[in-house]
């Protein structure tokens, strides 16, 4: 809190001090001020001191200040722990690496339960006929189970257009709801922007300042030449409290699409490679949605000129690459007990003397309250850079993020070694990767990789489900280290 | 710059994974043992076994202790050509014979691995046994020498060896 609002530290008095002990203490405080100089207009300690009195003797202004008080002070339990490779780097005319490890903690005190707000935007587009479609309705009838009749709920069908299936509405009456489901048929094209947007106006029914708001999109397919507007559509959902994963399903869906679209809000997306595995996927991205510690959490990152963000990865609560260009990078919803997480790769510009760099990370979070509340969170983190250096280990955990990050690296290198038709170099790297997996113990995208290696040589390129299957398999990698968020 | 020693590439100072090929860096400087963290070391493949030109016949006779930590035992060695490991059978009585060491529950098979003293030191070669040996928690392929270096630690099958090479040569 800014010292100038500090109003019993001003006159010195506890917070429980009666009228009688703050009026005293005004006045002698004020009689060590010379009469000449009780001027509020040139004299700000005076203007202070006058200040502290007026809000504090005037009852109902003290209890208005009292309240704004205790809710900041509760607010301001959120931890930002802040962990690098290194806290000291040499001289060097060359450019360095350091990485950043930042975990946003919940606060100790009980989660505020939000109640959900939730639209299922579902493909219904000819290709999800079949086991696809029955999948689907069964994972929702599970979702639909486990909601209470305080949450909303809308679920939206689309393919060459929206259909609202079940509209905006608490969740009173699961059976109907799943009955409505089932008159879903498969049929048309893909048009995501579409379903987005009938589901973006259902949610929008509902209070959005006083539910947990999420959007969860399914879908199987490239959409049609919508591709911009649903964009747009994800940057404006964030200034809306609109949360948003999506979950591809099959491999005929284009992954950058799906990245790209949940980033503005900090979401997950991810791979389906079978039908009967959207139960389980939607289930784990619902658990802990409806505790609620912070909304939409921001990172804000202001570093010494000569320090540069070169890549960006959210370890927890689900793996996802992060999309750093711009000022403010959206990292979700701090939910349930886990932590969200961040790795940063810093790149150190050349610092020939000695010196030390300001990392200022600023995180910024709608509290919930009362109301919504935007909070702003700082930390400062110092890199010194000396000519002389002891002996420093990076911390264990930072290691075992940055070789998983490192994997997932470089299966996304391979592939845009292909896309440029380097072939060789795209095949020589696969089989690093496809090395660095069976270290790890993943023999089966050890094998997808070779397999790939083969397919690379005959066909010139890696097959979709493949490309797939290694996009979000080392993504996934994070979880199984003590940094992932699978052991709730 | 730094280079990584698994591929040649260089790689920025401060880079704890290479790039190029995701071999981690800080382990040949020593700066950190390398944990695996979501793994068995077992799963690695080995590193290569020595090529045969380094198995020439030894010319001193090289003192070696096993120590047996779950039952107290040691063995105090001096390996000439070559000693057997295992447990004691009709047909063979190996020179270290883990027989009341619980060798048979911990899964020895009675020849399962023979230490042979070779010019440049000593090496460790499984021979086939049924559920192997491990060496640094490497799985070692049959039949391959493998060199052993003070210190190290030997799993043949289930139990646990540590051994100890006295250096008796005098340079």
């Amino acid at each position: 809190m800014d010292k100038e609002f500090e109003y019993y530290a001003i006159l010195g008095v506890t917070s429980q001090a009666t009228l009688e002990e703050i009026q005293s203490a005004f006045a002698a405080l004020r009689a060590k001020i010379p009469q000449e100089k009780r001027d509020k207009a040139n004299n700000p300690a005076y203007a202070r001191l006058v200040n502290a009195y007026e809000v504090l003797s005037n009852p109902t202004r003290r209890a208005t200040y009292d309240s704004l008080l205790a809710e900041t002070k509760s607010l301001e339990s959120i931890n930002l722990v802040v962990t690098t490779s290194r806290s000291r780097i040499k001289i060097s005319d060359a450019e360095q690496v350091v990485y950043l490890l930042l975990d946003i903690l919940p606060p100790e005190q009980d989660a505020k339960q939000l109640p959900l707000n939730l639209s299922l935007v579902l493909d219904k587009s000819t290709s999800m006929q079949g086991g696809r479609l029955s999948h689907v309705k069964t994972a929702v009838e599970l979702i639909v189970n486990k909601l209470t009749p305080a949450d909303t709920l809308s679920i939206i069908s689309f393919s060459d257009r929206a259909e609202v299936v079940v509209p905006s509405g608490k969740v009173e009456n699961p059976l109907a709801i799943v009955g409505q489901l089932r008159g879903v048929q498969a049929s048309g094209g893909t048009e995501i922007y579409q379903g987005l947007q009938a589901g973006v106006q259902e949610l929008r029914k509902a209070d959005l300042t006083r539910h947990t708001n999420y959007l969860i999109l399914l879908t199987d397919g490239h959409t049609y030449g919508d591709a911009a507007q649903c964009l747009e559509l994800a940057h404006r959902m964030v200034g809306q409290n609109i949360g948003m994963s999506a979950f591809g399903l099959g491999t005929e869906w284009n992954d950058q699409f799906l990245d790209d679209l949940v980033a503005p809000s900090g979401g997950q997306s991810n791979f389906v490679e079978q039908p009967h595995e959207i139960v389980q996927h939607l289930q784990k991205r619902i658990h802990g949605l409806g505790t609620i510690y912070a909304q939409n959490i921001g990172l804000k990152l202001n570093l010494h000129r000569k320090v540069s963000i070169k890549y960006g990865f959210k370890l927890a609560p689900f793996s996802q690459p992060l999309i750093i260009d711009e000022e403010t990078v959206y990292l979700g919803n701090l939910e349930g007990h886990a932590p969200v997480s961040v790795l940063l790769e810093l790149k150190i510009g050349p610092n020939p003397v000695e010196t030390r760099l300001n990392l200022n990370l600023e995180v910024v979070a709608d509290m919930p309250g009362p109301q919504l509340r935007a909070q702003t969170f700082k930390h400062t983190q110092q890199l010194y850079v000396l000519a002389e250096l002891g002996q420093e280990m990076p911390p264990e955990k930072i290691v075992e993020a940055v070789r998983v990050m490192n994997m997932y690296r470089m299966n996304e290198k391979v592939w845009q070694e292909v896309e440029a038709g380097r072939l060789d170099v795209a095949t020589t790297r696969m089989q690093h990767l496809s090395t660095r997996l069976l270290e790890a113990g993943e023999a089966d995208l050890a094998q997808q990789a070779q397999q790939e290696i083969e397919q690379i040589s005959r066909a010139g390129t890696m097959s979709l489900a493949g490309r797939k299957k290694l996009k979000y398999g080392t993504r996934a990698l994070i979880d199984k280290t003590q940094l992932g968020n699978n052991k709730q | 710059m730094i280079k990584c020693t698994e591929c040649g590439s260089s790689q920025e100072e401060g880079s704890l994974f290479c790039g190029e090929c995701g071999g981690f860096l800080l382990v040949e400087a020593g700066k950190i043992t390398a944990v695996l963290p979501f793994s068995e070391f077992a799963n690695r493949p080995p590193p290569p076994p020595l090529n045969q030109d380094a198995l020439a016949p030894a010319q001193a006779v090289q003192k070696v202790t096993l120590v047996v930590p779950s039952s107290r035992r040691r063995f105090k060695l001096d390996v000439q050509d070559e000693v057997q490991i295992g447990r004691a059978s009709s047909e063979l009585v190996p020179e270290v014979d883990l027989t009341d060491d619980d060798g048979a529950e911990k899964g020895v098979s009675r020849l399962h691995a023979k230490i042979q003293a070779v010019q440049s030191g000593l090496v460790l070669i499984d021979q086939d046994s049924t559920n192997g040996t491990l060496l640094n928690n490497y799985r070692l392929p049959p039949h391959e020498p493998y060199p052993l270096k003070s210190g190290d630690e030997i799993r043949f099958g289930d139990l646990l060896v540590h051994i100890f090479l006295t250096d008796t040569r005098t340079d």
